[in-house]
C-alpha cells in the first residue's frame, strides 16, 4: 500500500511536471535574448523554472493524490490516523528546499557579478530620462545627442542614468537589463549587445500620464558603422556648435 | 426569570492567563509602535543627512539653538520625575500629592512645548529650507504632537483626580498615562541627541 | 435570553434623553450628521488660524483646508457623532461610567449592525460585509480598466483614468478588503477560540472598525477629486505621488485611516491572545489561526507605522512644501521607497499569515486528522515574522539603492520559501490518508495551497536578482500579486467564510452553489492571470494603458476571462444573501471540529460562554481515541485548575 501510493504519487507528478515543461517549452517565453548580460540571465531564469517545476509537480501531486484517494463520502464521520508529525520528514522539507534556494542564491549571485563587471574599452553613454522622452549623450565623441540609442555590436556600454523630473526606469527586454533612472542619483548599467538590430527602449516605472508612451528606438550597429556614426555626429554637433 | 437575568447580563469575568495588566500591555505596544514611526522619521532623517546630505551639518547658514533646547530638555526630563511623584503619592494614598505632582507636570510639558513653539520663531529656517529644514521640524514637529496627546492626556488624568478619583488601589489611570508620559521624555532625549548634538 | 437582556440598566451617567433630544443629540446618524459638518468648520478655522499666526500667503489654501478639515476632522465628527467616543468622554472627564456598561453590545435586530457596537462577533460581521463591499468595487474597477486593457490603443479610458483605476483597485484590494477581511474574521473567532468572553478593549474594537469605512470612502471618493484620483500606483512612488494629482492626497490619508485602524486591531488581538486565553490553554494548545493572528499582530503593530511615516512626508511635501523628497533639496528620492517597503513587504505577510491559519483550521478539520508537526507550523510563522522584517528591499532591485544590499536581500528573500515550504508540505501531510471531505472551505484551502505554491514560485524567481532585473514592473509581477494574493488571500477569505458561515449567521450556505462557486472562480482565475507570467516575460510592461500590439491576443483572453472570473462572485453574493436569509438552521457544530468557537450555539450566545471552558488538550486531536480539546464541566474546573502549568 505504502509503496503503491508512492509510485502512483510519482507517476502523477511526472505527469504534472511533463505539462509544466511543455508549457514552459512550446509557448514563447522569453524574447530573444541580444546581450552577454541577457544570456547569463537566461541561464538564471531556466535553471529556477526548472526547480519550481519540480516542486510544484510534487505539491500538485500530492494534493491531486490526495484528494483523489482520500475522499470519503459527506456521510462518512470516521477520522483519519491521528500522525502528528514525523521529525526525518520534517527535517526533510527543511532541507531540500534550503538546498535549493542556497544553489538558486549562489547562480544568481554569479551572475551578477559578473554582469556587474566594466570593462576597460567600454563605451559610455549618458542617458537622461523626463516626462515622457528618452535623450542619450556620447561624452568619448564630443558630448553630441540624440533621441535614439545607438550602441556597438559585441562593445560593452556602460549607461549613467539621470532623471529631471520623476523617476523612470530604462528596460530592452531582448537585452534583460533594467535599471531606474532616479532623480538627484546617478545609476549605471552595463550592456554588451551582441546582435544587430533595431529594438525598443520601454519605460517601466510609472512616471505620469504619458508613461505607456515613453519609448526610444534602440539600434545597433556594426563597429565599423557605429564608428562612422558617431564620427559624422561627433562633426555636425561642432559645426552647429561653431555656426 | 431574574436569577436568568443576573446570570447574563454581564460577561463571566475572562480568565486571565497572564500577570500582566491589560491596559498597560496595551499602552505597551502601543509604544512600541509609536517607537517606529518615530523610526521612520529618523530613518529619513539620517538618509537625507548622511545619503543625500550636504557636506555640513546643519548646512550653512544654519544654526541649531543647542543650549536653549538643551534647558527645555531639562525641564522635560523635570516633569518625569514630578510624574513619577504624582504616582507614588498616590500609591501610599495620598490624593494631594498626586494633584500636585499632576498639576506641576502639566505645567513643565506646558513650559517645554511653548518653548519649542518660541524657538520655532525664532530658530532662522523653516520646513522649506531644504532637507534639513524638513527634517528638523518632522522630527522635532512629531515629537511636540507627541506632547501635545501627552498633555491631553494628563490633563484628561488632573480632572479625574481633582474631582475624586484614584485610590492608592486603583490609580491605573495615573500610572498608564505616566507610562505614556515617560515614554514621550526618553523619546525627546533621543530626538535631542540626534538632532542638536550629533 | 433576549427578552432579558433588554433589561440592562442604562448607565447612570448621562441623565436619559428623551424625545427629539435623544434623537439629535443621542449617539447615531443623526448626531454624525451635524457633527462631521461642524467639525469641519472646526478644522476650517483651525488652518486658517494657523495660517494667520504664521502668516503663511495664501490664507485660504483650499487644498490644505479640505485635507485638514475634510480628511481629519470631519471623520472625527462622524466618529464623535455616532457615538465611537462617548464613553472615554465621561471617562476622561471623569463623570461616572459602569465599566460594566454592554448597552452597546450584541445584536438584536438587523439595526444593531450600523451602530458603534462593542460585540466583537457583531464587529467580526461589520468588517466582513464591509471589506466584500469594497472588494466589490474594486473588482468593478478591474472589469473597466479590463475591457480597456482587452485591445491595444486606447478605447474608452484616458490614462489619468487608467492610472486612477488601477491605483484605487489596488488600494481598495490591499487595505480595505485583504487586511481588514482577515481583521474581520479574526475578531469574530479569535476570542471564541481562545475561550475568551470578547476582546480585551471592546470600545477600541469598535472604534477601529469604524475607521475603515472613512479609509475606504476617502480612497473610493478620490476618483472625484479634480484633477483626478491617485494614479501613482497603490506603491504611491514620490516623486511622482508629490508631483502629481492632488487625488494623492486622499491616498495618503486614506491610508492613515486604515492604517490606525489595522494597528489598534492588532495591539487588541495581542492583548487580548496574551492576557485572556481560557484556563489550559497555553502557547502550544492555541489553535494556528490564534497563532497566525498573534504573529501577524506584531507585523502590523511594528511595521505599519513606517506607511505612516511615508504617506505624512508625501503629503507634506505636496501641502506645505517640505523637501522630505526634493531632490532639488537634497531630499533623497529613494528613501520613500525604503520606507514605504519597510512597510509594505512585511505587509504582504500581513495579508497572508492570517491565511495560512485559517487554511490550517479547514485542512485538519476536513482531513479529519491532527495538523501535521503543530509546533514547526507555529515556529515557521514565528520565522516568517523575523525573516519579512529583513527583505524589503527585493522590491528595489532595480532601483538604483546601494549595490551591497542586492546579494543580503535576495539571500533573506529566497530563504523564506522554507519556513513557508514547511507550511505547505504540513498541509500535504495533514491531508495525507485523512478522511477528506471535499466541502466548499476545504476546496478552497487546497485551491489556495496549490495557487500560492504557484505565487510563491513566482515570487522566487523575483527574488533572483538576475530574473528580477528582467521582469520586474512587468506583467510578471501582477501575475505574481494576483496569484499570492488572489490565489492566496483571497481563497483563504473564502475558506473562511464558508467556514465560518454557520457560525456567524446560524444557517448553512447552500454546498452546490459554494463548490460552483469555487470552480467558477478557480478556473477564471488561472485564465486570467496565467498568462501574465508569459506577456510580462515577452516584454509587456505593468501600469501602461496602451501596449504593443504583439500582446493583443493575450490581453483580449485574459480580459475575457476576467469577466467570467467577475461573474464567478455574483454565484457567491447569491449564495450567501440567500443562505442568511433562508438557508437551513445549521446547528452548532456542522463540521465536527474540535475548536473552542464550535462548543457553543450558532450564532454564539452573546458573551460567547456561560462558563468559561478548561482547555485540556491540543485543538486538532482528530482520531485520538478519547480526545477532548476542552471541558465546561464547572465542577472539574477546579481539580484541573491544580493541575495546569503556571
Ligand atoms: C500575499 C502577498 C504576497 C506574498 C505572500 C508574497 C510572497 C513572496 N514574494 Fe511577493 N509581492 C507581492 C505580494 C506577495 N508576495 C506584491 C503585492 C508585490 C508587488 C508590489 C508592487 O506593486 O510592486 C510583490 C512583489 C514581489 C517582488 C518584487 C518584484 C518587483 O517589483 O520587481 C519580489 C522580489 O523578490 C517578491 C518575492 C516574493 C517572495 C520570495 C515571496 C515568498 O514569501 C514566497 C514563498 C513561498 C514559496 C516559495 C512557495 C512554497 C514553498 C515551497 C513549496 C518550498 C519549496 C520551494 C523552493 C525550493 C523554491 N514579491
Ligand atoms: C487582493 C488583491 C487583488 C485582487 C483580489 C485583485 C483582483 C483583480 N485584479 Fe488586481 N491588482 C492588485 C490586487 C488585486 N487585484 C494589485 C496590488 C495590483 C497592482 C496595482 C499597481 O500597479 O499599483 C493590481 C493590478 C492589476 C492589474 C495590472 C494593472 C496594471 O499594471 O496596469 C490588472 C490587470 O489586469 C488587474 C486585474 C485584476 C482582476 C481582473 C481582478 C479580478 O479578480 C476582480 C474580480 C472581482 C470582481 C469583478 C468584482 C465582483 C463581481 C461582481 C460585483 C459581479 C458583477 C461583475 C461583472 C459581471 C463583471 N489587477
Ligand atoms: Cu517614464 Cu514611465
Ligand atoms: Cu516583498
Amino acid at each position: 500500500m505504502r509503496r503503491g501510493a508512492i509510485v502512483r504519487v510519482v507517476v502523477i507528478a511526472l505527469l504534472a511536471a511533463g505539462a509544466a515543461t511543455a508549457v514552459a517549452l512550446f509557448i514563447p517565453w522569453l524574447p530573444p535574448v541580444q546581450s552577454k548580460e541577457g544570456e547569463r540571465i537566461d541561464f538564471v531564469f531556466w535553471v529556477v523554472v526548472a526547480i519550481c517545476i519540480a516542486v510544484f509537480a510534487v505539491v500538485a501531486a500530492v494534493t491531486l493524490y490526495s484528494v483523489i484517494t482520500f475522499r470519503v463520502r459527506p456521510d462518512d464521520d470516521s477520522d483519519g490516523p491521528p500522525v502528528h508529525g514525523h521529525t526525518g520528514l520534517e527535517i526533510t522539507w527543511t532541507a531540500i528546499p534550503a538546498v535549493l534556494v542556497t544553489i538558486i542564491a549562489v547562480l544568481s549571485a554569479v551572475a551578477l557579478a559578473e554582469n556587474g563587471d566594466l570593462k576597460s574599452n567600454r563605451l559610455k553613454v549618458d542617458v537622461t530620462a523626463r516626462q515622457f522622452a528618452w535623450s542619450f549623450k556620447y561624452p568619448q565623441y564630443g558630448g553630441f545627442e540624440t533621441t535614439e540609442l545607438r550602441l556597438e555590436e559585441n562593445r560593452q556600454v556602460e549607461l549613467n542614468l539621470r532623471a529631471l523630473d520623476v523617476i523612470h526606469s530604462f528596460w530592452v527586454p531582448e537585452f534583460r537589463q533594467k535599471q531606474d533612472a532616479v532623480p538627484g542619483i546617478v545609476t549605471h548599467l552595463p550592456i554588451t549587445p551582441t546582435k544587430v538590430g533595431t529594438d525598443t527602449l520601454i519605460c517601466t516605472e510609472l512616471c505620469g500620464l504619458g508613461h505607456a508612451l515613453m519609448r526610444a528606438k534602440v539600434i545597433v550597429m556594426r563597429p565599423a558603422d557605429f564608428e562612422q556614426w558617431a564620427r559624422a555626429q561627433q562633426r555636425k554637433g561642432a559645426q552647429a556648435g561653431a555656426g | 426569570m431574574a436569577a436568568h437575568a443576573e446570570a447574563h447580563h454581564g460577561p463571566p469575568i475572562a480568565h486571565q492567563s497572564s500577570r500582566v495588566d491589560a491596559p498597560t500591555l496595551g499602552m505597551l505596544l502601543f509604544i512600541a509602535s509609536e517607537i517606529m514611526l518615530f523610526g521612520s522619521f529618523f530613518t529619513i532623517y539620517f538618509f537625507a543627512r548622511v545619503v543625500a546630505g550636504p557636506d555640513q551639518w546643519p548646512p550653512p547658514p544654519f544654526h541649531l539653538p543647542v543650549f536653549v533646547a538643551g534647558i527645555n530638555t531639562a525641564i522635560l526630563l523635570t516633569s518625569s520625575f514630578t510624574m513619577h511623584w504624582a504616582l507614588q503619592a498616590i500609591k501610599r494614598g495620598n490624593r494631594a500629592g498626586m494633584q500636585a505632582g499632576l498639576v506641576l507636570t502639566l505645567a513643565l510639558g506646558l513650559t517645554f512645548l511653548l518653548t519649542q513653539i518660541r524657538e520655532y520663531s525664532r530658530v532662522g529656517f523653516s520646513p522649506q529650507d531644504g532637507a534639513f529644514g524638513s527634517t528638523f521640524y518632522g522630527l522635532t514637529g512629531l515629537h511636540g504632537a507627541h506632547v501635545f496627546v501627552g498633555l491631553t492626556i494628563l490633563t484628561f488624568a488632573t480632572i479625574r483626580a481633582f474631582r475624586g478619583h484614584f485610590t492608592a488601589a486603583e490609580h491605573r489611570g495615573v500610572e498608564i498615562s505616566g507610562i505614556y508620559w515617560h515614554f514621550v521624555d526618553v523619546m525627546w532625549i533621543v530626538v535631542y541627541t540626534t538632532v542638536y548634538i550629533l | 435570553m433576549t427578552e432579558v437582556l433588554d433589561q440592562t440598566p442604562q448607565a447612570q451617567a448621562a441623565p436619559p434623553k428623551t424625545g427629539w433630544r435623544r434623537w439629535l443629540l443621542g449617539p447615531g446618524f443623526v448626531r454624525a450628521a451635524w457633527m462631521a459638518p461642524l467639525f469641519f468648520g472646526i478644522g476650517f478655522l483651525i488652518v486658517i488660524g494657523l495660517r494667520s499666526i504664521a502668516h503663511y500667503e495664501p490664507l485660504l489654501n483650499w487644498l490644505i483646508v479640505v485635507t485638514v478639515a475634510g480628511l481629519v476632522t470631519a471623520p472625527l465628527g462622524f466618529l464623535a457623532g455616532i457615538g465611537a467616543f462617548d464613553y472615554w468622554v465621561y471617562y476622561a472627564l471623569g463623570y461616572p461610567t459602569r465599566p460594566e456598561d454592554h448597552s452597546g453590545h450584541g445584536a438584536r435586530s438587523w439595526k444593531d449592525y450600523f451602530r458603534v457596537n462593542t460585540d466583537h462577533k457583531v464587529i467580526g460581521v461589520q468588517y466582513v460585509v464591509t471589506t466584500i463591499f469594497f472588494f466589490l468595487a474594486g473588482g468593478l474597477m478591474a472589469m473597466i480598466f479590463r475591457a480597456e486593457l482587452a485591445k491595444p490603443g486606447m478605447q474608452f479610458l484616458d490614462n489619468q483614468e487608467y492610472n486612477g483605476l488601477i491605483s484605487v483597485h489596488a488600494s481598495l484590494m490591499i487595505f480595505l478588503f485583504v487586511i481588514p477581511a482577515f481583521a474581520g474574521l479574526a475578531n469574530f473567532v479569535i476570542p471564541l477560540m481562545i475561550g475568551a468572553p470578547d476582546m480585551a478593549f471592546p470600545r477600541l474594537n469598535a472604534l477601529s472598525f469604524w475607521l475603515l469605512p472613512i479609509a475606504g470612502i476617502i480612497m473610493l471618493s478620490s476618483l472625484a477629486v479634480p484633477g483626478g484620483a491617485f494614479g501613482a500606483g497603490w506603491t504611491g512612488y514620490a516623486p511622482l505621488s508629490v508631483v502629481g494629482t492632488n487625488g494623492n492626497v486622499w491616498f495618503n490619508m486614506g491610508v492613515q485611516w486604515a492604517g490606525a485602524s489595522s494597528i489598534m486591531t492588532a495591539l487588541n488581538f495581542l492583548v487580548t491572545i496574551i492576557t485572556m486565553r481560557a484556563p489550559g490553554m497555553t502557547f502550544w494548545r492555541m489553535p494556528l489561526l490564534v497563532w497566525a493572528n498573534f504573529t501577524t499582530s506584531l507585523l502590523v503593530v511594528l511595521a505599519t507605522p513606517f506607511i505612516a511615516g511615508s504617506q505624512f512626508f508625501v503629503m507634506f511635501d505636496r501641502l506645505i512644501k517640505t523637501n522630505f523628497f526634493n531632490f532639488h533639496e537634497s531630499g533623497y528620492v529613494l528613501g520613500y521607497q525604503h520606507i514605504f517597503w519597510f512597510y509594505s513587504h512585511p505587509a504582504v505577510y500581513i495579508m497572508m499569515l492570517p491565511g495560512f491559519g485559517i487554511a490550517s483550521e479547514v485542512i485538519s478539520v476536513f482531513s479529519r486528522k491532527p495538523i501535521f508537526g503543530y509546533r514547526l507550523m507555529a515556529l515557521s510563522l514565528c520565522a516568517i515574522l523575523v525573516l519579512g522584517f529583513s527583505v524589503w528591499a527585493h522590491h528595489m532591485f532595480v532601483s538604483g539603492m546601494a549595490n551591497w544590499l542586492r546579494v543580503p536581500m535576495m539571500v533573506t528573500t529566497l530563504l523564506i520559501a522554507v519556513p513557508t515550504g514547511i507550511k505547505v508540505f504540513s498541509w500535504l501531510a495533514t491531508t495525507w490518508e485523512g478522511r477528506i471531505h471535499l466541502a466548499t472551505p476545504m476546496l478552497f484551502a487546497l485551491g489556495f495551497v496549490s495557487m500560492f505554491v504557484i505565487g510563491g514560485l513566482s515570487g522566487i524567481m523575483l527574488g533572483a536578482v538576475p530574473i528580477d532585473i528582467h521582469v520586474s514592473d512587468t506583467y510578471f509581477v501582477v501575475a505574481h500579486i494576483h496569484y499570492v494574493l488572489l490565489g492566496g488571500s483571497l481563497f483563504t477569505i473564502f475558506a473562511g467564510i464558508y467556514y465560518w458561515f454557520p457560525k456567524m449567521t446560524g444557517r448553512m450556505y447552500n454546498e452546490r452553489l459554494g463548490k460552483l462557486h469555487f470552480w467558477l472562480t478557480f478556473i477564471g482565475f488561472n485564465l486570467t492571470f496565467f498568462p501574465m507570467h508569459i506577456i510580462g516575460v515577452q516584454g509587456m510592461p505593468r501600469r501602461v494603458s496602451d501596449y504593443d500590439p504583439q500582446f493583443g491576443t493575450w490581453n483580449m483572453i485574459i480580459s475575457i476571462s476576467s469577466f467570467f472570473l467577475g461573474a464567478s462572485f455574483i454565484v457567491f453574493l447569491y449564495n450567501a444573501i440567500t443562505s442568511w436569509i433562508r438557508g437551513p438552521l445549521a446547528g452548532a457544530n456542522p463540521w465536527h471540529a474540535m475548536t473552542l468557537e464550535w462548543q457553543v450555539s450558532s450564532p454564539p450566545p452573546i458573551f460567547n460562554f456561560d462558563e468559561i471552558p478548561q482547555i485540556v488538550g491540543g485543538p486538532y486531536e482528530y482520531g485520538v481515541p478519547g480526545a477532548r480539546h476542552a471541558v465546561f464541566n464547572g465542577a472539574r474546573e477546579h481539580e484541573l485548575e491544580e493541575a495546569r502549568s503556571p
